[in-house]
């Protein structure tokens, strides 16, 4: 239960910073015009085809005594950031950012660009239009971001190792546990936990197409049956 | 350059606009004209492509010029030789698109108030109430624009634009699809909430009986030029 609770703090860690991270990032991506946007776009999508061991090793070797950030974190902090806590939040930020991203950039772009204008010349600045226009607007997309990279965060198992090892308590996290059962040969504790990452994995898809079906439902479709 | 100011010394409106697009898979288009009016009605008439809403993207600072000098009641907008060029949000242009561009998730009321962030609450109510009467849609106010019918739909579009006292009425084809009787009702409105304030109302529209039938100062455009004004 223990690597349970681990798994849900760090998810929820992880997107609450994926979302501050994530809506400034995925604004510019969205409306930004300039021509070598494409690299932005692909470093951000990285972690969706890229095996997970290998990022994982990238950051792990950045994080180490000899890494650039592990330099600088053993400098502030006097230890490197490998096989922590932090260390497991920073990389699930990098492996999950896409999965924030992504849908927020979709939602973004579908925003009528005639109501961004239409806010504009009624006096409201970029800010203004974003909290008052474009967020509302794209709230399918927030709840998709948000949801998508908590579960996503639940269910890492490759970068975690990589980079937290299997340390109880600190970054053994539910899916490292149900692998250490498994090897220890105990299926029965094993099969209880990936159980319950699996009704959980589809509680959270429910939710996703759920509540955009309805909120998408309650924004759009009056307007467009007139 | 022509003048049609003959009614106030100063002209409402006085642009000299040139701007090149390049779509791609697309002729490249330019657009060179220059042209005052006073304020009331002027119609910017021409076929599709001429570059009508072009005229208007640039006046409302939502396109920039490559060239040119925009200036409103005397206030410049935009000079490319002193560099200005007012953010869009600064203009105090007000602007009805083709498609009205509503925001979906407001109602009516948050809809009209949407400019007048600046001004407290209670004058903001009232502000509303009197823009909402003159356009007869006071009973509209807590609906939602999908909620609505057409006509309905353009009174709170041009409601919500007049309610910010702007210096500029820009209308880019808003009434093309409702009937003709709708459409004097509207206009009807329009000139009478106009007549108080005396702001120039550019009316653009490709069709040549809508035209005729507003019967005021018509610019001419063809191929992103002006070709008659009368």
């Amino acid at each position: 239960m223990d690597s349970l609770l681990l798994s849900v703090r760090l998810a929820l860690l992880v997107s609450a910073i994926l979302f501050v991270l994530g809506i400034p990032l995925a604004y510019w991506l969205a409306y930004s015009r300039w021509r070598a946007k494409f690299l932005v776009e692909a470093v951000v999508a990285l972690p969706l085809i890229l095996p997970p061991t290998v990022l994982g090793f990238y950051v792990l070797v950045a994080m180490g005594s000899r890494g650039p950030l592990g330099k600088f974190w053993q400098a502030e902090f006097g230890h490197t950031l490998a096989f922590t806590f932090t260390g497991l939040v920073l990389a699930s930020v990098l492996y999950s950012l896409p999965f924030t991203v992504q849908p927020l950039v979709a939602s973004f772009e579908n925003v009528d660009r005639q109501l961004l204008n239409a806010s504009a010349v009624l006096g409201a600045n970029r800010l203004r239009t974003f909290f008052r226009v474009i967020l509302p607007l794209s709230l399918p997309g927030v709840i998709t971001a948000l949801v998508l990279s908590f579960a996503h965060t639940i269910g890492e198992f490759g970068v975690v190792l990589m980079v937290g090892g299997n340390l109880p308590g600190v970054t053994r996290t539910v899916s490292i546990d149900i692998y250490d059962h498994v090897q220890s040969l105990e299926y029965a504790e094993a099969s209880r936990m990936a159980l319950l990452l699996l009704l959980f994995s589809f509680v959270v898809l429910c939710i996703v197409y759920g509540v955009n079906r309805h909120i998408g439902r309650r924004l759009w479709s009056p307007w467009l049956t007139k | 350059m022509v003048t049609m100011a003959n009614e106030m010394n100063r002209p409402a409106l006085a642009a000299r606009i040139r701007k090149e697009r390049h779509n791609p898979g697309h002729p490249s288009f330019t657009l060179d004209i220059e042209f005052e009016i006073p304020a009331g009605f002027t119609i910017l008439f021409g076929p599709s492509g001429a570059g009508k809403s072009t005229v208007l993207d640039c006046i409302a600072g939502l396109l920039r010029p490559d060239r040119g000098h925009i200036s409103v009641d005397g206030t410049i907008l935009f000079d490319d030789r002193s560099r200005i060029d007012l953010p869009s949000h600064t203009r105090s242009v007000a602007y009805v698109f083709q498609n009205l561009a509503l925001f979906p998730h407001m109602s009516v009321e948050k809809n009209v108030t949407y400019g007048l962030v600046n001004l407290p609450k209670p004058q903001r109510a009232a502000k509303a109430r009197e823009i909402l009467q003159a356009f007869h849609i006071e009973n509209l106010a807590s609906r939602k624009p999908g909620e609505i019918s057409g006509g309905e739909r353009q009174r709170v579009a041009l409601a919500r634009s007049l309610v910010t006292s702007p210096k500029i009425l820009l209308l880019d084809e808003p009434l093309s699809a409702l009937d003709a009787e709708l459409k004097t009702s509207i206009i009807a409105d329009l000139r009478a909430w106009n007549s108080a304030r005396q702001i120039p109302i550019l009316y653009v529209t490709h069709s040549s009986e809508e035209a005729d039938a507003l019967g005021e100062r018509t610019i001419t455009l063809d191929h992103g030029k002006i070709a008659q004004q009368q």
